[in-house]
C-alpha cells in the first residue's frame, strides 16, 4: 500500500511538469497584453521599462527556462495588475487559497452525510413520497444552472427577507471584503492560546491513535504491540514539541490567513460574525451544486445493492431491517459514491469561480477569473499548479479511501 | 388448424400458446402468405416426439420473440417522466425549427449593434414578456436561443462521445503502445482542469462560439474513452467475439461490427446525461460573458438582465429554460437506462 502511494506520487511529477508547461504557452498565447490594466503604466518609456524589467520582450523558451528556474527555486514571479498589483504569486495564493476553502469546508462535510442520507432513505422507500420528493429535489438541483440559483437565492435573501438575516453583523462591504484593509495583527503570543494549542494536538493524537488501533482491530489484523504504541507516542509529542513553537510564531505574526480562525485567535467578534455572514449564501449555493450528484449516485448504487442476494439473506436471517441498511448495504453502496464525494470537492473548487464571480467574494476562484481577463500570466499559472495539485492529491485520496471502503480491493 | 383435440391439461396449454402466437403473427402481419400448412405427418411428430417443432413455426417464433422484446422496451420506456422530457425536447426542438414564423423578429434586431427600445419594459402586447437591457423583446430571444442550445448541446456531446467510441475501441482492441500512449494522453486530460483550460482557450481563440464547443468536446472525449475502454475490454471476451475471430473476420470487422453495437447502449445512455452536462457548463461560460455576443444565448442573457430590475422575467426565462432543456435531457436519459437495463450502473 506504501509502496503503491510512493508511486503515484512519484507519477504525480511529470504529470505536473507537463501541466505547467502545457498552461505556461497556452497563457503566453493569450491574445491580451498584459500590462494593459496595470495602473502603474501610462508612459510609453514606462512601459517599455516595466516590459524589459519583467521579461516578457525575451523569446518564449528563454521566458519558459526562467520560470522553471525560478519556478522550483521558490519565486513564482509576481502579479502585473488587479487587486493584487505588484504582490508574489506565492503570497496571492496563500491568502486567496484559505478564503475559498473556509467557504468550501462547510460543503464538504454537509454534503456527503447529507446526500449519503437522502440517497438511502429514497432508495428504501422506492416510488413512494419520499422516493418522489428526494428526486424531484435532486433533479431540480442538478438541471438548473448553479449560477442561476446562486442569484435567486441572493435576492431572496437579499432583497425580499433582508429583515429575517442578520445584516446588522455586516461591518461595511469595502472593510469585510477587502483583502488589503486587513486589520494588522498584534505581534505578541497569547500564552492562554498555545496553551490550547497545545492540548488541542495532544486530543488530536490521542484520538488518531485509537482511531487507528479500531480500525485494526475491526479488520483484524495483527495489532502492533503496546511499546510500539509506547514509542510512537512519544515520538509524536517530542515532533510537537518541536514543531509547535515556529508553527506558533508564524501564526501569531501573519496569522493562519483564514479569517474565521484569525479573528477567533485575535479576539475579533465583530470580525468573526461578518465573516460568518458573507459566508451562509456562497456555501448554501455549493452545497446545492454537489448534493443534488451524490444523492443521484447514492441512489442508484443503493437500488442496486439492494436487488442483491446477500441483502435477501441477511433479511431472511431475521437482521433488523435498519441494520441491513447502514450495514449491509450501505457499506456497499458506497464503493462508488466515495470516488464522487472526493471528486465532488475539486469540482466545487472549479464551481467556486461562478459563486465568487457572483457574490464578489475574493476567493481562489475571483482572483482565477480576473487573472485571465486581464491577461496575468504568472497568477495564472501559480493558480492553475496549486488547482492541479490538490485534483491530483484528490485522485490518490479517493484510491486509497476505496481499500478502506472496500477491503477486497488490493493495489500492488 | 389444430382442431380434434382431446381435452388434456397439457395439449390445452399447447393449444392456447399457439394461438395466441399464431394472433400475434397477424397482428404484425408479416408479408409471407402460408403457403404450406403444417400437414398429418408434422403434426404426428409435433405430438409423438417430445421436443420436435416445426422449422418455420421454431422461426416465426423467433421473429416474434424479437418483436415481443421491442414491445417490453417500449412499454418500459414510456413511462410518464421520459414522455415528459421527450415532450419538452422536441418542443424545443420544434421551436428551433420554426423560430421564423414564430417571432415577427429577425436574428439582426436581437444581437448587440441594434438598440430597439427602452430596456426593462414590462411585459406588452408588443412584448409579450417584457424586454431585456437594451430593449430585446425576452420572448424572441428565448426562441432564437432554444436554435443555439440545440447545437450547444449537440455538437460537443456528439464529438465527445462520437470521439470516445472510435478511440476506446482502437485502444482497448489494439492494445500494446497505442493503448500505453492513449491512457497517457487521457490522465494528462484528467490532471488539467477542463474548464481552466477552456477559460483559457477563449482568450487566445476568441469568443467564436462554435470553436468553443470544439474545445469542449474535445476535452470530454478522454472520460467517454476510459468508460469505452472498459465495456470493449469486456465484451472482448466474450464468446461470440472469439467465434468470429475463429471464423476468420478481418480486425476492423470484428471491431466495428461485433464489438461496436454490444457497446452502443451504454455510451447513448451517457450521451444524454452528458448532454445536460454540456449544456449547463457552456450556458455558465455564456454567463461569464466568454461567448460571442451576436448570437442569442440564454446563458449571456442571465447576465444580461437584472435581477433588481423592473422586468424580473427577463432574468427568470432564460434560466428556466436551461433548466428545463437540461431535465428534460437528463429524465430521458434516466428512462432509458430503466429501459434498456435496470441494473446498469453510470
Amino acid at each position: 500500500m506504501v509502496k503503491y502511494i510512493i508511486k503515484r506520487i512519484l507519477m504525480m511529477i511529470p504529470m505536473l511538469f507537463a501541466v505547467l508547461t502545457i498552461t505556461f504557452f497556452l497563457s503566453h498565447a493569450m491574445s491580451i497584453n498584459p500590462l494593459q490594466s496595470d495602473v502603474n503604466v501610462w508612459d510609453m518609456n514606462i512601459y517599455y521599462a516595466e516590459m524589459e524589467r519583467l521579461g516578457l520582450n525575451d523569446p518564449v523558451y528563454v521566458q519558459f527556462l526562467n520560470y522553471l528556474r525560478d519556478f522550483f527555486t521558490g519565486n513564482w514571479g509576481e502579479s502585473y495588475s488587479g487587486l493584487y498589483n505588484g504582490w508574489l504569486v506565492t503570497d496571492i495564493l496563500i491568502t486567496v487559497f484559505p478564503k475559498t476553502f473556509e467557504m468550501l469546508i462547510i460543503p464538504m462535510i454537509l454534503v456527503p452525510i447529507i446526500a449519503v442520507k437522502l440517497g438511502s432513505t429514497s432508495a428504501k422507500n422506492r416510488k413512494k413520497k419520499k422516493d418522489i420528493m428526494v428526486r424531484s429535489i435532486a433533479v431540480i438541483g442538478a438541471g438548473f444552472p448553479s449560477f442561476w440559483i446562486a442569484i435567486l437565492l441572493q435576492y431572496l435573501f437579499g432583497v425580499v427577507l433582508y429583515q429575517v438575516t442578520f445584516y446588522e453583523f455586516d461591518i461595511g462591504i469595502y472593510r469585510a471584503n477587502n483583502v488589503l484593509l486587513d486589520p494588522s495583527f498584534p505581534d505578541i503570543i497569547p500564552p492562554i492560546f498555545s496553551l490550547v494549542a497545545v492540548v488541542m494536538l495532544f486530543f488530536l493524537m490521542i484520538g488518531g491513535f485509537y482511531l487507528i488501533y479500531r480500525g485494526n482491530k475491526l479488520r483484524k489484523r495483527e495489532e502492533p504491540s503496546t511499546r510500539n504504541y509506547l514509542l510512537l507516542f512519544i515520538s509524536g509529542i517530542l515532533i510537537c514539541l518541536i514543531a509547535i513553537v515556529p508553527i506558533m510564531i508564524y501564526i501569531n505574526t501573519y496569522g493562519t490567513k483564514f479569517r474565521l480562525l484569525d479573528s477567533i485567535i485575535f479576539n475579533e467578534p465583530i470580525f468573526f460574525w461578518d465573516t460568518i455572514g458573507h459566508l451562509i449564501l456562497p456555501s448554501l449555493s455549493m452545497t446545492l451544486i454537489s448534493l443534488a450528484i451524490i444523492t443521484r449516485q447514492t441512489r442508484s448504487s443503493m437500488l442496486d445493492v439492494l436487488n442483491q442476494d446477500y441483502i435477501r439473506t441477511a433479511r431472511a436471517k431475521g437482521v433488523p431491517e435498519r441494520q441491513v441498511i447502514n450495514k449491509h448495504a450501505l457499506r456497499n453502496a458506497l464503493i462508488p459514491t466515495s470516488t464522487l464525494i472526493i471528486a465532488g470537492t475539486t469540482t466545487l473548487l472549479l464551481g467556486s469561480i461562478f459563486i465568487e464571480y457572483i457574490f464578489n467574494y475574493p476567493g481562489f476562484g475571483d482572483t482565477f477569473f480576473s487573472a485571465i481577463m486581464s491577461g496575468n500570466i504568472l497568477v495564472i499559472n501559480g493558480c492553475v499548479m496549486v488547482a492541479t495539485i490538490i485534483l491530483l492529491s484528490g485522485n490518490l485520496i479517493a484510491d486509497v479511501m476505496y481499500t478502506i471502503i472496500d477491503p477486497r480491493i488490493i493495489y500492488r | 388448424m389444430i382442431l380434434g383435440l382431446s381435452i388434456d391439461e397439457k395439449k390445452l396449454k399447447i393449444k392456447i400458446k399457439v394461438i395466441f402466437l399464431i394472433k400475434i403473427e397477424n397482428e404484425i402481419a408479416i408479408n409471407e402468405e402460408k403457403k404450406d400448412k403444417p400437414g398429418i405427418l408434422s403434426l404426428i411428430k409435433f405430438y409423438l416426439l417430445p421436443g420436435w417443432r416445426i422449422p418455420e413455426f421454431s422461426e416465426r417464433e423467433y421473429k416474434i420473440e424479437k418483436i415481443r422484446s421491442k414491445r417490453r422496451f417500449f412499454r418500459h420506456l414510456l413511462t410518464p417522466l421520459t414522455i415528459a422530457g421527450a415532450i419538452v425536447i422536441l418542443s424545443f426542438v420544434f421551436m428551433g425549427i420554426f423560430v421564423p414564423w414564430l417571432t415577427g423578429y429577425t436574428l439582426q434586431e436581437l444581437v448587440p449593434p441594434s438598440i430597439p427600445g427602452l430596456p426593462y419594459k414590462l411585459p406588452s402586447p408588443n412584448h409579450p414578456l417584457g424586454t431585456t437591457r437594451s430593449g430585446f423583446d425576452v420572448l424572441a430571444r428565448m426562441l432564437w436561443g432554444a436554435r443555439t442550445s440545440i447545437l450547444m448541446a449537440i455538437l460537443p456531446t456528439g464529438l465527445a462521445v462520437g470521439g470516445g467510441l472510435i478511440l476506446g475501441i482502437i485502444s482497448a482492441y489494439f492494445g500494446g503502445k497505442v493503448d500505453y500512449v492513449l491512457m497517457r494522453i487521457v490522465d494528462l486530460v484528467y490532471s488539467i482542469p477542463t474548464l481552466i483550460i477552456v477559460l483559457i482557450l477563449t482568450q487566445i481563440l476568441g469568443l467564436n462560439l462554435i470553436d468553443m464547443l470544439m474545445i469542449w468536446g474535445a476535452f470530454a472525449i478522454a472520460g467517454n474513452l476510459r468508460f469505452m475502454r472498459s465495456l470493449v475490454l469486456q465484451i472482448r471476451e466474450m464468446l461470440y467475439i472469439k467465434a468470429a475471430k475463429t471464423g476468420g473476420a478481418l480486425k476492423f470487422k470484428v471491431m466495428f461490427s461485433h464489438i461496436l453495437p454490444n457497446a452502443l447502449p451504454p455510451m447513448i445512455l451517457t450521451f444524454f446525461g452528458q448532454m445536460a452536462i454540456t449544456m449547463l457548463g457552456i450556458a455558465a461560460i455564456s454567463f461569464l460573458g466568454l461567448v460571442n455576443a451576436q448570437i442569442p444565448n440564454w446563458g449571456q442573457d442571465i447576465s444580461w438582465s437584472s435581477i433588481y430590475e423592473e422586468n424580473f422575467l427577463a432574468f427568470l426565462i432564460p434560466g428556466l429554460c436551461t433548466g428545463f432543456f437540461a431535465i428534460a435531457a437528463m429524465l430521458i436519459g434516466d428512462g432509458l437506462r430503466d429501459a434498456i437495463d435496470p441494473r446498469l450502473k453510470i
